[in-house]
């Protein structure tokens, strides 16, 4: 609520004078939504891939907290060239394992599908074991996250480690995001570029199986290209691609049928 | 003394905060070139909200004066609005106004030449702080 005692501005950060691109309204709530199409492929055998069409997106900043979607965080040090913070996010390879998750929500919107079903294999194949059907269950994992910024090059590395008891596994999200056009007629374009390893714990927690299959830690690279025009009003088109190769380790689950995950998706993007 | 809060929707949905008054008398914003006329606005301040591109308010704009007199009512910043009295000792005008910078209020005379009293309603920006949104090239979306 405004008071005239607030009328001459004291930012606690001297690089974020404005809203702009990189910088946000400390104690704001922020909505979007983006409508249009678009898929994830599923690269669990029988696994259906996942429709992209309304996908909401909800961030809230304080002076040290901060919401991202499904991420949760703390900022320890933030300023123009780094910030160091202790973040929260959801073990992401359920998405393909339920509909349902989280996840799924916040990048497909909401659907009629209820659970993305690995069938089991027929009990009619010869020689044919059984891949048992168990849960895997929401997980958390958490740890540092240190992103930089450096001569137009964003990059981002986070060390994590599972605490919601479910694995005790480990992973690191390590990328780096590349301008390639900017702000031509507001258009942009980047390049995003980058590895998830994850470790054996959390590679067997879900493609693995105990005297069927037991897995090592998989190193997954990705690239993804991100393109936003401006639109009328405060509409803005976004549209982006990306390839993320499966590791050994998970490509060669039996359950897995595709070494690889395609997101792609283009659609309007509305600010509340 | 402090002036009495008055609360109104702005423009862009928010919540605005207007003051009717800052500080009855004390260093006035009026400047009075003729002593007997006197200019009052409600509200005198709008102060808007973080998300408030604008105010949106109805601002009442009151005159009064020891004599009867011949003059008109302006805004600088909004050349349609204009009111006239003609030998009349007091006045008041209210106007729907949508605004995001100050506005100066003029009584001048018929003649539109000289300033007879001039006030101003004041745009005040909440206080907003600004941080870093989060970097993340590694992400779902």
């Amino acid at each position: 609520m405004a008071t005239l005692s607030h009328a001459a501005a004291a930012t606690p950060d001297a690089d974020c004078q404005a809203r702009t691109e990189d910088c946000v309204a400390v104690g704001n709530w922020n909505f979007s939504v983006s409508l249009g199409a678009g898929v994830r492929t599923n690269p669990l055998i029988n696994g259906r891939d996942i429709p992209l069409a309304i996908i909401p997106q909800v961030s809230y900043y304080g002076s040290h907290f901060f919401l991202d979607n499904l991420d949760l965080g703390v900022t320890l040090v933030d300023n123009d060239a780094n910030t160091l913070s202790l973040v929260a996010s959801p073990g992401y390879d359920r998405v393909f394992f339920y509909r349902d998750d989280l996840q799924n929500i916040f990048l497909s919107g909401f659907t009629s599908d209820a659970f993305v079903a690995v069938k089991p294999v027929s009990r009619d194949t010869p020689g044919a074991v059984q891949f048992p059907s168990r849960a895997r269950r929401v997980t958390y994992l958490a740890g540092p996250e240190w992103t930089f910024k450096f001569e137009g090059v964003t990059g981002q590395l986070d060390v994590l480690h599972e605490i919601t008891a479910q694995n005790h596994g480990n992973e690191v999200r390590a990328a780096l995001g590349i301008p390639l056009m900017e702000k031509e007629r507001g258009s942009s374009l980047a390049l995003n570029v980058g590895v998830t390893w994850e470790s054996e714990a959390t590679v067997n927690y879900y493609y693995g199986e105990p005297n069927i299959y037991v897995a090592g830690s998989s190193l997954n690279p990705f690239f993804k290209f991100k393109y936003g025009r401006s639109l009328a009003g405060k509409w803005r088109l976004d549209a982006f691609m990306e390839y993320e190769r499966l590791g050994a380790a998970i490509a060669d689950s039996p359950i897995v049928a595709n070494h690889y995950v395609v997101t792609a998706f283009v659609g309007a993007t509305y600010p509340f | 003394m402090l002036a009495p809060l008055i609360r109104f929707k702005g423009a862009g949905g928010g919540l605005v905060l207007a003051l009717a008054a800052v500080l009855a008398g004390a260093d006035s914003l009026a400047t009075t070139t003729s002593d007997a006329i006197q200019l009052q606005l409600s509200p005198r301040i709008c102060t808007l909200s973080a998300n408030d591109k604008q105010c949106q308010t109805q601002v009442l704009a009151s005159w009064r004066s020891s004599t009867p007199q011949s003059l008109c009512l302006i805004v600088l910043e909004k050349p349609e609005v204009k009111r006239c009295w003609e030998r009349y000792s007091e006045g008041t005008y209210s106007m729907e106004l949508v605004f995001a910078d100050d506005l100066t209020f003029q009584l001048r005379d018929p003649d539109m030449r000289q300033v007879l009293s001039s006030e101003v309603l004041r745009v005040i920006r909440e206080a907003v702080r600004y941080r870093h949104k989060r970097r993340e090239p590694w992400n779902v979306f």
